[in-house]
């Protein structure tokens, strides 16, 4: 057996069956976070119907929509046997046979944070070139369009790749060459966007191939999922890496992924004991506080919103006021309604810092 | 429609609350909801007082 090793792709067997072991040329190679669609912190398994632009499917993983409830994004939809070495995939299911107006965008979308990409030099003559790779069954054919877009949605470089086979998994590879110009961070906000068009118009489309000083959702004449009814598109595997080669996709540990996508989103709706708490002998009138500390720091002082109250006792059956949120935690409070001892507040939560 | 959201201790705002889901948004231009927020006021709109 040979082998050999450069800078480029790391370590290449000369038996390519044994290439999905060879150790990576980079350490985190992958910068898609949850590119398995393991992590579903939001749904748990469960199907979501997008109503809202920017709204969050499985981890990490949001739509971008300009009409609501036209397709469902569910954890594993349809039951069918993902890639060989992957367990979950994303299945969006067109809920109608919408047809896609000039101004009409639908993606499947993951924003990378400036932080992970800091080493691309994209908007410089060093900038890298990167290699997309996923893997794509759908019930359509045809060629299907996609976008890398900068977090300022003024530079961006529309993509196609083909589906030739109906409802048969497919590894898809997109090359592309970094830009020289633009604006791209490289701190803890958008850095870029993967875009993966599910119909997109002619206003937010472009011809692939190409960068451009514009804000391009996907390529021209693309495949539109949602103009038929019923149609799927699954999706796993993603993984966005810099070379010209796509590698074997990078396993990670669950708890490394999990608390990944915790840095954005972290929740604690199902469980009683998980729940922000108060407790302790109440007096009607006056304001008691709670805190909680987050179990992994965030991106950015998170946005808080309450789920299920599990009880209250000494207090009206409202949400807690949280009248502060910072990176690794918040505070809240609650007048007391009833003078009682052992008063208490269990009530469900979650915080989004989300790009 | 956005409330603010007085710092019970120091009485200093730095949360406004979007009433549609009662979401608690901190006053972080890295949020993306409070970029939103502003983008709001800055199109002319006013949020409720805080409660005194």
């Amino acid at each position: 057996m040979t082998m050999t090793l450069n800078g480029t792709d790391g370590v290449t067997f000369n038996d390519a069956s044994l290439q999905g072991a060879a150790a990576s040329p980079y350490v985190l190679k992958n910068r898609i976070i949850n590119g398995d669609m393991r992590i579903d912190q939001r749904n748990a398994g469960a199907s979501l119907t997008p109503t809202t632009d920017g709204q969050y499917t499985l981890d990490r993983f949001q739509v971008y929509i300009s009409q609501s409830s036209k397709f469902s994004v569910q954890q594993n939809a349809g039951s069918v046997t993902p890639p060989a070495g992957f367990n979950y995939y994303a299945g969006i299911t067109s809920l109608s046979a919408y047809t896609v107006g000039s101004s009409d965008y639908f993606c499947f979308v993951q924003n990378i944070e400036g932080y992970n990409i800091g080493d691309f030099a994209w908007g410089t003559a060093s900038a890298k070139t990167i290699t997309i790779s996923f893997w794509v069954r759908s019930s359509l054919t045809g060629t299907f369009g996609g976008s890398i877009r900068n977090g300022a949605a003024n530079y961006s470089y529309p993509f196609t790749y083909s589906i030739s086979l109906a409802n048969t998994w497919e590894q898809k590879t997109v090359t592309i060459a970094g830009p020289t110009s633009g604006t791209w961070t490289t701190v803890n906000t958008s850095g870029f966007q993967l875009i993966l068009g599910l119909g997109v118009g002619s206003t937010n489309s472009g011809t692939a191939g190409a960068w451009t000083g514009s804000s391009l959702l996907s390529a021209t004449s693309a495949t539109s999922v949602v103009g038929t009814n019923g149609a799927t598109f699954y999706i796993t595997g993603v993984q966005l890496e810099v070379g010209s080669t796509a590698t074997p996709f990078e396993r990670r540990i669950y708890d490394k992924e999990f608390i990944s996508c915790q840095r954005y989103f972290q929740a604690q709706l199902t469980d009683i004991g998980n729940s922000a708490i108060y407790s302790g002998n109440v007096t009607s009138g006056a304001s008691y506080y709670g805190s909680k500390t987050f179990q992994v720091a965030m991106r950015a002082a998170p946005t808080l919103t309450w789920g299920t109250q599990w009880g209250v006792n000494g207090f009206a059956s409202t949400a807690p006021t949280a009248d502060w949120l910072g990176l690794d935690g918040f505070r809240f409070y609650k007048a007391s309604n009833t003078t009682t001892n052992g008063g208490y507040i269990f009530q469900a939560w979650s915080a989004s810092a989300e790009l | 429609m956005y409330k603010l959201i007085k710092d019970n201790i120091t009485n200093q705002i730095k949360v406004v609350c979007r009433l549609s889901d009662n979401a608690f948004i901190p006053f972080d231009l890295k949020n993306s909801d409070y970029q939103a927020y502003l983008k709001w006021v800055s199109e002319g709109n006013t949020p409720e007082p805080a409660d005194q």
